[in-house]
């Protein structure tokens, strides 16, 4: 049971304070908790859950903000982290983003939607499609029509039914006059090649994101060509889990709007798209840095949007790296970033320089990991195809669009 | 750590100061009040804005109370929103201009909009003030039978509201017979949810004086209710399924066929996108199995993959819970995982919580067959941006050394990172080469040629100074200029600013001397007579009695400070099994992040609702179990021990057996006993080491756990011994009671002395104390009584349990026993008579 939930400006400025029950907690915690997580140094540092000398404290940072929760009974860590980080999506979700300004300028409608969201210190409605039926989000569209129509409210005259259907995440009704539905395979890879080069591990994040807009009360199946590569599945609670079972296929209600379908994860992948090749030798306080970058396994797609960024070790005094394509730039906490691009037809990308060491040091001890950023559009490296998607009423004017697109989490190449 | 004075730091300068901005506002809400003019409300609208956000940043605005109220008529419902915001802010400290706000709440919780009739009835449960509770009582009763679901949602929350203000007014009410009807008949889920959770505080609250409720409260746990909720377990939200499997955790199933019907039921749930769903759906597979060992087995294989899934989906913040709940299964049941270890790789842009957890449970799950690999892995870290990850990883292959896996080919890999030529890493390195050296002295001569080619200068670390000098003490024979090295430590005696290292230096001098007389001789003298003069009682203290015991007799001496060693075989674990199991029935709870149990951290109000009379009905819990509650306060020290836990106890282990006392004594854990242990080592020379007081573990101490440190037991005994100073909390018994299968029933006569003594409990339970057999709680009336004693054997930590109903009419008592040990439950019973029979006795 949550006692209360605070929102903290990167500065630890009190943003939004919310009792939760008739336990009031004193806004002095906030005090103690930004002294303490600034001895930590940074707030990425400081665990999610630490004991005050009063309260547990769950804390997640996202953007700068912190959402903190106070609670002094026993309950389950996890359940208050999720919740935390729920509101946090809700929030960005409804302000487009969550930093200062925006918690600012609407604190209103963040009042309303912890309202909606915990009652009594127990999360309630958390679903996106149900609270916008309650609480009009802020956007351009309902400014305007608050200017015309004088009627500023930004609360919905009517009360979700949904609560009360047994599809909770969907609303009553909704009626498009075109029925569009898209799907969208996002993976992720991850993986670690480490310094005799090879690939430690490569694993994909996939998610299938979707956004339904269709009239009435569809009922959707959705097939997979190779459903046997998938590892472990978490579903929407739409997805009905006996057809999955059975025969793998996804069949559900979707919700209104954009939502997650489902996540995925796929192991052992064998190989990964692009190679990372960095070279340092050390000699009498210099260093020489060289890292080649290219294509290892053509995906049949461009791989744009190739980043390579490190953070130099904290004994490099100075360094001075110039690259063969694409741009270098280095901050002043010394990370170091190449913005690559698409990898050019005639040669390949090499980064190469030399890092002047402190004074005092020989050799380089320390040696920093790289990690690569890249995006494939219009395939998934995971190698999973959507077969079909079909309705079980089809409405009129029906169009049904796929894509997938891969991207790297967090590939990390060490030296 | 006291929490700080309430600050007012946060309104910065750029922000009003408050009080002329409040009464200008004070002003203008009173303009507005009486108006009616078109627009009013878009002013009304930037006045409230105004102030709640200065509510918000800190600033008190309750002194326009009654303006807010009086402006609260209005049909818009962002302004009421407003309004009640405020309200229920600044309710409980302006109770009587509350009155005023009653009114307008009472009225609009008979709007026609259930939106706001809810919203209304939200706030005025929420104003908190107990004088006011008449007035919840109509609305509310209204609320639960509005047919709108989200105005019972909201009525059923507001019930428990008023309870918290005032139980009597919530019962005299009725309720929560209402209630109970609500969850079993609602047609919407949330509602039904809303009636569980109100339902169950109410009850365990009342319960402690009502028998009704404890009934009721049984009633919850009772199998057609249980598969009520499971059966529509999808139509609930997330939140409230986490409800529903916390509930059916309690639940004791009747049969295996019941266990599976349930694990059935909820299988798909381990695949729900909600983290905490699936962590409770984990706790009610591995709570429903304990019993079945291979079903749990299983259980494990299946949660495995959504587990490591949600791992690697979410936030850092996440991850973290996830892997700490992770991490206990993986120490509990490490093979599961040994093919997963890749998992635990940690990647470049974790936070350091994150890789902690992960280096940890790198260490646990390593076997023969992914040791290479995994240490390959861990090797890598060392040369990590992040020092403290660095050295945390050389400390997990030092672990994974100790655990006997390939260690050849780890001991090449630590003699690599000393040639690193990296300060921190050399020093955690040599702690770590010290302690291989303990376990496997067949390194030594590989392990020394490396260690004698490091400069003392280079370690700075008291730690690892240490390490290198006892090394140079233990191995002085093999090593050409280690009496040269220790001479020139010593000659700077004065420089040595940590106690600790100047400890070891006395003890390696020794040792050196023992071994290679002629060479040390003079840097011993130096050392005594420095040793002698310092400052720090311990240093003092052992040169002196170094001093004495030469004097006395060298070969004594060398008896008592550098016997032959046999190597440790195992390093004592920081954490008893007793400890992991209870962190385990504590599974998704804070238990599980801070890595302890319950008892550690919580006082007992803060711990959750009171689950003790499921078995035992209405009876009292007697004082000795809770006086094994430490207040909160008492344990933060204690606390802090265990947080650095692990590696700082190590070292210390490590430093305890340089005394020279046998190394079958990991128990000296503190540099502190080591003088008193000298003393003792003195007047009885080396043989009694082998017998050492039990450990100092503080907690342990402290709760009289003593029983899983305790010295190895002699051949069994003829009869039964009981630890006199056992200890179990009602918790870990009732678990206990439960899980156990009933080993023996008894029924035997008291003696008429003991029942004219049996006029109330407390006279039984302090006479079966004195027989090592403590009573965990007790009840009833003349002329039946009910008590549940436990025991523990006095060599390990094996439980028995005991309820025994006595009949003071008839003068006979029931036992049925409960054992750990079926086999000893026979020897316990004898005991148990024995002390019975006893009783009354003069």
């Amino acid at each position: 049971m949550l006692q209360c939930i605070y929102l903290l400006s990167d500065s630890g400025e009190v943003m939004l304070e919310k009792q939760l029950t008739g336990h009031r907690v004193d806004r002095s915690i906030c005090a103690w908790f930004w002294d303490q997580s600034l001895s930590q140094g940074d707030s990425f540092k400081s665990l999610p859950v630490i004991a005050s000398p009063t309260h547990y404290l769950f804390q997640i940072v996202r953007d700068g903000i912190t959402f903190l929760a106070c609670s002094q009974v026993e309950m389950p860590p996890l359940m208050a982290i999720e919740f935390l980080c729920r509101v946090a999506d809700v929030l960005s979700d409804y302000l487009g983003g969550v930093n200062e300004d925006l918690i600012k300028d609407n604190f209103i409608i963040v009042y309303e939607l912890l309202d909606e969201m915990i009652d009594n210190g127990f999360p309630l409605t958390t679903e996106p499609s149900i609270l916008r039926e309650m609480i009009a989000p802020p956007n351009l569209v309902s400014k305007m029509l608050s200017v015309v129509t004088g009627n500023a409210s930004n609360v919905s005259d009517t009360l979700p039914s949904g609560a009360g259907s047994c599809v909770p995440w969907r609303p009553t009704d909704p009626k498009y006059s075109s029925n569009e539905v898209y799907v969208d395979l996002v993976e992720e890879m991850d993986a670690i090649v480490n310094r005799d080069g090879e690939l430690v591990k490569c694993e994909i994040y996939g998610e299938v994101q979707m956004n339904s807009q269709l009239t009435g009360f569809p009922d959707l199946t959705l097939s997979f060509a190779n459903p046997s590569i998938l590892e472990d599945m978490r579903f929407h609670p739409c997805v009905r889990f006996r057809p999955w079972e059975s025969h793998q296929v996804l069949s559900f209600v979707p919700p209104d709007g954009e939502f997650k379908l489902m996540s995925y994860r796929v192991r052992k992948l064998k190989n990964t798209p692009m190679y990372v090749k960095p070279q340092i030798t050390s000699d009498s306080g210099t260093c020489r840095i060289s890292v080649l970058v290219g294509i290892r396994s053509d995906p049949g797609k461009a791989i744009e949007s190739i980043t390579l960024s490190f953070q130099l070790p904290h004994s490099v005094s100075s360094a001075d790296l110039s690259s063969n394509h694409g741009t270098v730039t280095i901050l002043s906490n010394k990370t170091c970033t190449w913005t690559i691009g698409r990898i050019p037809k005639d040669k390949t990308p090499c980064l190469s320089g030399t890092l002047a060491l402190e004074t005092g040091l020989e050799r380089l001890h320390v040696f920093p990991t790289f990690k690569l950023g890249f995006k494939i559009m219009g395939i998934a490296l995971s190698g999973l195809r959507i077969e079909k998607l079909d309705l079980q009423t089809v409405p009129p004017r029906l169009y049904k669009g796929f894509r997938a697109q891969t991207r790297a989490g967090e590939f990390d190449v060490r030296l | 750590m006291a929490p700080p004075a309430a600050s007012q730091r946060y309104p910065s300068p750029s922000q009003p100061s408050g009080k002329s901005e409040v009464s200008d506002l004070k002003t203008q809400l009173r303009q507005l009040a009486g108006s009616r003019a078109p627009g009013v409300d878009d002013s009304k609208r930037d006045l409230y804005k105004k102030v709640i956000s200065y509510m918000t940043i800190g600033i008190d605005v309750s002194s326009v109370f009654g303006e807010m109220v009086m402006c609260s008529a209005t049909s818009d419902i962002v302004l009421k929103k407003m309004c009640y915001l405020y309200v229920g802010n600044y309710a409980k400290g302006n109770p009587d201009l509350s009155l005023l706000t009653i009114n307008f709440l009472q009225r609009d919780c008979k709007d026609e909009d259930p939106m706001i009739r809810g919203l209304a009835l939200r706030s005025l449960c929420s104003l908190r003030v107990p004088n006011l509770v008449e007035y919840l009582v109509g609305p509310l009763g209204s609320g639960l039978k509005d047919n709108n679901s989200y105005v019972r949602t909201i009525a059923v929350t507001g019930v428990l509201k008023l309870y918290h203000i005032s139980p009597s007014t919530c019962i005299d009410a009725d309720f929560p017979p209402t209630l109970k009807s609500l969850m079993l008949h609602d047609s919407d889920a949330q509602v039904v949810a809303n009636c569980l959770s109100a339902l169950q505080e109410i009850w365990s609250i009342e319960a402690s004086h009502s028998e009704e409720a404890c009934r009721e409260k049984e009633s919850l746990l009772s199998k057609p209710v249980i598969y009520y909720f499971l059966n529509r377990i999808k139509d609930f939200n997330e939140w409230a399924q986490c409800l529903i499997l916390e509930l059916a955790v309690k639940y004791v199933p009747s049969d295996s066929n019941d266990i599976f019907d349930i694990m059935n039921l909820l299988e798909d749930r381990l695949q729900h996108a909600n983290g905490a769903v699936v962590l409770a759906t984990v706790k009610v597979f591995l709570q429903l199995t304990l019993s079945m060992t291979d079903v749990h087995q299983q259980v494990y294989e299946r949660i495995k993959s959504p587990l490591l899934t949600l791992v690697s989906s979410g936030s850092p913040e996440q991850s973290y819970a996830i892997l700490s709940h992770l991490h206990l299964l993986v120490v509990r049941a490490p093979f599961i995982f040994a093919t997963d270890y890749k998992h635990f790789y940690c990647q470049y842009n974790e936070p350091s919580y994150v890789k902690k957890l992960k280096l940890e449970m790198l260490t646990a799950v390593a076997n023969e067959s992914n040791t290479y690999e995994i240490v390959t892995e861990l090797c890598e870290y060392a040369a990590n941006v992040d020092i403290a990850i660095a050295r945390e990883s050389i400390r997990a292959v030092g672990k994974i050394a100790l655990q006997q896996y390939d260690v050849n080919a780890i001991v090449d890999r630590l003699l690599q990172f000393l040639e690193m030529e990296k300060d921190y890493v050399t020093a955690e390195t040599l702690v770590l080469v010290k302690d291989l050296l303990r376990k496997y002295p067949q390194w030594s001569h590989d392990c020394i040629s490396v260690v004698g080619g490091i400069s003392s200068k280079n370690i700075q670390e008291p730690k690892g100074k240490a390490a290198l000098i006892w090394m140079l003490g233990e191995y002085a024979q093999d090593m050409s200029d280690a009496p040269y090295i220790l001479e020139n430590l010593i000659e700077n005696w004065e420089e040595e600013h940590s106690a600790e290292v100047r400890l070891h230096l006395l003890t390696a001098a020794m040792k050196c001397f023992f071994k290679r007389a002629p060479e040390t001789q003079k840097a011993l003298g130096t050392a005594l007579a420095a040793g002698v003069a310092d400052f720090h009682q311990d240093v003092h203290d052992r040169a002196l009695f170094y001093y004495r015991v030469l004097q006395y007799d060298v070969h004594v001496a060398e008896r008592v400070v550098s016997p032959p060693k046999q190597a440790v075989s195992v390093f004592a674990d920081t954490q008893s099994s007793e400890i992991k199991d209870r962190i385990f029935d504590e599974f998704n709870s804070l238990s599980v992040i801070y890595q302890k149990p319950s008892y550690m951290f919580t006082d007992k109000e803060h711990r959750g609702p009171f689950e003790f009379s499921d078995e035992l009905g209405n009876i009292s819990i007697t004082p000795e179990a809770s006086s094994d509650i430490v207040p909160a306060q008492q344990y933060e020290a204690n606390d802090k021990d265990l947080l650095l836990g692990i590696d700082e106890k190590d070292d210390n282990k490590g430093l305890s057996s340089n005394n020279g006392s046998a190394y079958s004594a990991p128990s000296l854990e503190n540099s502190s006993n080591i003088t008193s242990q000298m003393q003792e080592l003195a007047i009885s020379g080396p043989a009694t080491s082998a017998t050492t007081p039990q450990s100092s573990f503080g907690f342990d101490d402290l709760l009289g756990l003593g029983l899983s440190t305790a010295p190895a037991p002699t051949p069994s005994p003829p009869l039964l011994k009981l630890n006199p100073r056992a200890a179990l909390d009602p918790g870990a018994f009732q678990q206990k009671w439960r899980q156990l299968p009933l080993s023996l029933t008894q029924e035997c006569s008291v003696n008429p002395q003991g029942i004219a003594a049996l006029t109330v409990p407390q006279s039984l339970i302090r006479h079966m104390q004195s027989h090592s057999i403590h009573c965990i709680a007790s009840g009833g009336q003349s002329p039946n009584f009910k008590f549940f004693f436990f025991a523990q054997k006095e060599s390990e930590p094996s439980n028995y349990l005991a309820e025994c109903i006595i009949n003071t009419s008839s003068a006979k008592a029931q036992i049925k026993v409960k054992a750990d040990e079926q086999s000893t439950s026979q020897a316990f019973t004898t005991v148990f008579e024995t002390a019975l029979s006893k009783f009354g006795m003069p």
